[in-house]
């Protein structure tokens, strides 16, 4: 029930809040129609992972280098080869570098928005915020749509979800870890094992005493997220806590050390082996953050010493990890900020830092029916917007549900018959799958 | 640039403003052909921008109104500039607006359409009434606030809900006003109390109680930003700074000292009393940072860490800070270009930054009069030597553990600048002007020198001030609501307008009438029938979430959650003990709340982070997390099988064996082997017993080196040990190790346990079919325990036990 308010969008609550929404079905038939019809390639992964980088990644220093710039755009990085014969990133990214045939980048993707919370908002959504309603996050769409069986959550955020449920309600918000995995050490989410003394047959005695003693608002729980939400959250708590299934999903020590090697020794690494197990497991959206690219200050020392090597060595490992597993194919992954940072390097501390610069950032996609090894879109000189025309994130997030077989373009509806489209603006990048 | 940008040409953050070929795109064509002449002397300025009309009612869905805008000028003249505002809907569901300003009407519901022209900014309301329009034979109500409420329903054609039950009432009231769970014992009582002025004698006791200043010393703690990891090096002895900061708001919502005056002690903080020297300063401050000492720093009069936050030192910080703080207006929408909402420029907002400019707060940074004192201290704390950093920050801590004065850092109002220029005027100098702020929506500038948050301070407090007394009034008011008049709680802009602002008028105007009295608010939003509606909704006021037709069920907060699992499965005695002394209480900030370091339960259901000036740090949203902490975390196993909990009472009254814990386990285990040691010494002491004289004088040294091994042993297991003497005398009297459980006998029924689990979690009596459920399910368990175990359990997991109802 949080309350988001930004400067270019007013105040808006969910409309959980304002209370008219009662979710009706959802049409895939024009999506189907389109499938049928041969215009795009029906998506191929039924899972996915999303890693949000906050505070804003610089492009320039990463996947959209610019060497031949002047020096006050240029940055101290020179950028290295890959594996794909003409696609270059940035030599703090070596690894990334050696298995570039797996990811596509996208460039010059582009929007509006300069601050935190509201680029935050539209890139987990894909569509630009708006006053009186807030979109879910790809991963409640996904809960919603093609829910996991009930004693595996199906959203889960390690270690915090960078957006909620918005108006789909409460009940499609993301199991959040509240604690990210640490190499070598032993990781489970609070409170799933049964380990208390208390028998099973217990837990089932003291569910079914529950559920006839809670009834004082059983009245009002149709016309109320908040009582639904509680609802849902008590019976999938009971059906995590009495399967063994969800327990070994977030059990990373199964995993041998030759495996969990790969993903480097940072929590971020461990974070993606975990959402990679977690897939694997059932889970539809594990989403996981890698936070610290707000680089006002000492924009390059940071990225050297800290953000690259933790992104190169958990996210290779991540598509190392999933090609490995045979999960690549059917895993959607997706890779954003929510900007990119200015070209020209500002002058708050002695070596330069950039700034919030949303007019051209990039982004990364792989699995699924996204063919890797490809650059899509392009950036003009001093990459401060897109050479051509933009890629907005509408497109980006209406091809990440393509990928995932849902339909960009499906309506939800209130219960007045107001329809809300879930990306609004945006249409599937062909180039992606092709 | 100019007409690329708004026409879409280049990306423009507010989307495309007009297409090409449009009379827009021609006059700034034009303008700009003519040298883009901006004639600055000759600005004609806005007195007021009319819009009609100023209410509009929709019956049907579908209906259209249009909307024409008037400018009037300072000059007289007036012109329709309809189509030269902007405008918004601030619901699209309820009504659309295009940009001609015609409105059409949709669901049913109020909302507002504003719009946008110059510096104006006009909200319309706008409603389409959910039921049939009510003929006002309906009594008035004698409560300001239900009649306000009631003139807006009637609007709607809302009927309200009815009034809650004594046995919500008297749940809901103690968990708003004290954040404490009412006892068992409360509860009984008021329920059968038949005086018909028993809840407004209840809110008065609330009131009164240390919960009240407790929990609100807590909600000002988030407002006002006491966060430890923004305070880590505000003060020289670390981890104090959130304690004391707490216990001066504590001590003053105790006294119920006036608003106004309690954010005067803030605004305006001084570090030193009147007339008191930086030693003496330091002195008292030392003495404050010693564990359990907060009372010494809440009866200084100011604040001054509110200014040491690590994130309130630049001046942007400040001004953010501030206005979240006092105003709730989220003024950084301004930083960049003028607020989208409010009238509000960047150049307003950089004003204002400058007001905080001369304000300089550091733990390193004094007064001019006291570097020598300073240096003094420092010296005496190392010794002479030249220490930085983490060592010196080491040498200062453990100068303070032991008991000497440290030096302690001041804020310091800095008019250097101001004098530089003063002076250089005096000098003659054409340049020289005195740097100078201006506050929010203030013509005169305010010259910086002298302190100017004496200046801000008697602009807030002022009757005029438009925001202060309803920020406060405001966030008070959705503490009992779950909504505010105005929401969000710390967003007012022109472009949000209160959903009554009848109501938010009076009650304004009465909070200051008060002399900004706390508790006049408290009480006179608690004792009106508007707060005291039941949650069963009828056929009109279903739909309704923000007119305060019936209450609204809400999640409690995360403090108050813990607290209440706590009471709720804790015996009777201990019950009593911690509500007694309620500082260990999380309501009461009994637990750090620090980074890294925050109790699992308390992040869990979302306590405030305090960091980033916006009261969505607290989140009341439930979680899978949440419940699977409440189904199966070991805290939960823990409480419910403790040898202090309820159940472990209930079975010693029900006169039956109590509940197997890990606890017990343990305590078990430490009891056979001090049964061991006991049999042991004892053996040992006979053997002694039946030598020689002589040989017991050789011996005795070693047979008191062994009892003291034992004795010690006994001690660190918490067992009473005879001197060695009494047992040489009798052996028996070192009795056998045992746990002290009493076989009881029955002083309670299984059903009056039913009653009093009810009680103690859900604030009433369990009704006929539920202790029919209870009783069956206890009988059928395979112990008592296991099933009274299992009872409170399933209370502690209803939906009705986290909800307010």
């Amino acid at each position: 029930m949080k309350l988001h308010r930004t400067c270019d969008g007013m105040q808006r609550r969910d409309l959980l809040k304002a209370g008219v929404l009662s979710l009706g079905g959802l049409t895939l038939s024009n999506y189907l129609q389109m499938a049928h019809a041969g215009q795009v390639q029906s998506g191929r992964a039924d899972r996915a992972i999303f890693i949000e980088l906050p505070g804003g990644p610089s492009h320039l220093d990463t996947f959209d280098m610019k060497p031949d710039a002047a020096s006050e755009y240029r940055g101290s990085f020179n950028p290295i080869a890959t594996n794909v014969p003409g696609i270059q990133i940035s030599e703090h990214l070596p690894k990334l570098a050696a298995v570039a045939d797996k990811f596509a980048i996208l460039r010059g993707v582009s929007h509006t928005l300069a601050a935190h919370r509201l680029g935050r908002e539209y890139v987990n959504t894909g569509s630009k915020p708006i006053p009186a309603l807030e979109y879910p996050s790809y991963g409640s769409v996904l809960a919603k749509e093609q829910p996991s069986e009930n004693d595996i959550p199906s959203l889960v955020a390690v270690p915090k979800a960078g957006q909620g449920a918005g108006f789909l309600g409460i009940r499609y918000a993301a199991l959040e870890t509240n604690a990210s995995p640490e190499y070598g050490e032993p990781f489970s989410v609070r409170g799933i094992s049964l380990g208390q003394g208390i028998g099973i047959d217990e837990v089932k005695r003291r569910q079914s005493l529950l559920k006839k003693l809670d009834r004082r608002f059983a009245k009002l729980e149709e016309s109320d997220q908040l009582l639904e939400g509680l609802d849902k959250f008590g019976d999938q708590a009971y059906s995590m806590i009495t399967s063994a299934r969800a327990r070994q999903a977030f059990d990373i020590s199964k995993e041998p050390e030759s495996f969990s090697k790969q993903f480097g020794e940072e929590s971020f690494g461990q974070s993606c082996m975990l959402a990679l197990r977690l897939v694997e497991s059932g889970v539809r959206l594990v989403s996981v953050q890698l936070g610290g690219w707000d680089t006002h200050t000492d924009n390059f020392t940071k990225l050297k010493e800290n953000n690259l090597p933790r992104l190169d060595a958990g996210l290779s490992g991540l598509l190392t990890g999933l090609e490995q597993r045979g999960l690549l194919e059917t895993t959607a992954v997706f890779v954003t900020g929510e900007f990119g940072r200015t070209p020209k390097i500002n002058s708050r501390s002695a070596e330069g830092g950039r700034d919030h610069y949303p007019r051209c950032m990039f982004m990364l996609m792989a699995g699924g029916a996204v063919r890797g090894g490809q650059v899509i879109g392009e950036s003009d000189e001093n990459a401060s917007g897109p050479r051509h025309e933009g890629i907005s994130p509408d497109d980006v997030a209406a091809s990440f549900y393509h990928n995932l077989g849902i339909d960009p373009t499906m309506e939800y509806d209130t219960s007045t018959g107001r329809p809300i489209t879930l990306v609004r603006d945006g249409g599937i990048i062909k180039e992606l799958f092709s | 640039m100019i007409i690329t940008k708004p026409s879409d040409a280049e990306l423009h953050e507010r989307g495309k403003r007009f297409s090409k070929g449009t009379w827009q795109h021609h006059v700034l064509q034009r303008w700009i052909e003519g040298g883009a002449v901006h004639d600055s002397d000759n600005i004609r300025e806005l007195i007021q921008l009319e819009v009609q009309p100023s209410e509009i009612l929709f019956h049907e869905s579908g209906e259209t109104v249009e909307l024409t805008a008037i400018a009037r000028w300072q000059d007289g003249t007036s012109e329709d500039v309809t189509e030269l505002c902007r405008f918004s809907s601030n619901n699209d569901a309820i009504a659309e607006i295009d940009e001609t300003g015609r409105i059409l009407s949709g669901e049913r519901g109020d909302t507002h359409i504003v719009v946008y022209y110059d510096k104006a900014v006009i909200p319309v309301p706008v409603v389409r009434p959910l039921g049939a329009s009510v003929t006002s034979n309906s009594p008035q109500p004698k409560h300001s606030i239900d009649r306000f409420v009631k003139q807006k329903l009637d609007k709607l054609g809302i009927k309200p809900s009815g009034i809650c039950t004594d046995a919500e009432f008297v749940r809901r009231v103690s968990l708003d006003i004290t954040g404490i769970l009412p006892d068992a014992h409360t509860v009984r009582e008021f329920l059968a109390d038949d005086s018909p002025q028993k809840r407004e004698q209840l809110i008065n006791r609330l009131l009164e109680s240390p919960g009240y200043a407790a929990w609100w010393a807590t909600r000002f703690s988030d407002w006002t930003g006491n966060s430890d990891e923004q305070l880590t090096n505000a003060l020289p002895i670390r981890n104090v700074a959130t304690r004391l900061w707490y216990e001066w708001l504590r001590v003053r919502l105790e006294k119920n000292v006036p608003y106004d005056d309690i954010v005067e002690g803030i605004v305006a903080a001084q570090n030193r009393q009147p007339g008191e020297d930086y030693l003496t300063y330091c002195e008292k401050m030392t003495e404050a940072c010693k564990p359990g000492n907060e009372a010494v720093f809440a009866e200084r009069d100011g604040l001054p860490l509110y200014w040491g936050r690590r994130n309130f030192q630049t001046s942007e910080e400040r001004a953010i800070g501030f206005a979240y703080s006092f105003l709730g207006v989220r003024i950084e929408c301004a930083q960049c270009h003028k607020h989208p909402f409010d009238r509000w420029s960047k150049n307003d907002f950089e004003n204002f930054s400058k007001l905080f400019t001369p304000i300089r707060y550091s733990a390193n940074q004094v007064n001019k009069d006291a570097k020598q004192d300073r240096q003094e201290l420092l010296d005496a704390l190392t010794n002479g030597k030249k220490l930085r950093g983490g060592d010196l920050r080491r040498a200062v801590q453990k100068g303070a553990q032991q008991g000497k004065t440290v030096p302690f850092g001041e804020l310091v109002f800095d008019s250097s600048s101001a004098e530089r220029q003063r002076k250089a005027k005096s000098k003659g100098a054409k340049t020289g002007k005195i740097p100078s702020g201006k506050i929010l929506g203030q013509e005169e500038h305010v010259l910086l020198d002298t302190d100017p948050r004496i200046a801000l301070m008697t602009w807030l407090r002022s009757k005029d001030n438009p925001y202060f007394a309803k920020a406060i009034i405001n966030r008070v008011w959705s503490n009992y609501f779950g909504n505010g008049i105005i929401s969000p709680t710390d967003d007012m802009n022109l472009a949000n307008p209160p959903v009554n602002q009848p109501l938010m008028d009076y009650l304004a105007d009465g909070f200051i009438k008060h002399d900004f009295d706390l508790k006049w608010l408290h009480r006179n939003i608690v004792t009106s029938e508007t707060y005291q509606r039941s949650a069963d909704t009828n056929s009109t006021n279903e739909m309704d979430r923000t007119n305060f037709s019936h209450h609204i069920p809400r999640r409690l907060p995360a403090e108050v959650v813990y607290d209440s699992i706590i009471l709720a499965t804790g015996s009777d005695s201990q019950a009593e003990k911690i509500r007694t002394d309620i500082g260990a209480m999380a309501i009461a900030e009994g637990k750090p709340n620090r980074r890294n370091q925050q109790n699992f339960a308390l992040e869990v259901f979302g306590q405030s982070t305090r960091e980033s000036n916006c009261d969505c740090d607290r989140s009341d949203s439930p979680s899978l997390l949440q419940s699977i902490y409440l189904r199966n975390d070991a805290d939960i196993y823990q409480r419910l099988s403790d040898k202090n909990g309820w159940v472990a009472q209930a079975c010693s009254e029900l006169g039956v064996a109590g509940p197997k814990s890990q606890a017990d386990a343990r305590e078990a285990m430490a009891l056979n082997r001090a049964e061991t040691y006991r049999v042991q010494f004892l053996a040992r002491v006979k053997k002694f017993q039946n030598l020689s004289a002589e040989r017991q004088k050789k011996i005795k040294p070693q047979l008191q080196r062994d009892y003291s091994r034992v004795a010690s042993k006994m001690k660190s297991l918490k067992i009473d040990v005879p001197k060695l003497s009494a047992i040489l005398k009798d052996t028996n009297s070192w009795s056998e190790t045992v746990a002290t459980t009493r076989s009881d006998r029955p002083v309670k029924t299984v059903q009056q346990l039913i009653e009093d689990a009810y009680l103690r979690t859900l604030s009433r009596f369990p009704d006929a079919e539920e202790t029919e459920i209870s009783l069956a399910f206890i009988e059928e368990s395979k112990t008592p325990a296991d099933g009274v175990q299992s009872l409170l359990w399933a209370l502690v997991n209803t939906k009705e036990f986290i909800l307010t109802h």
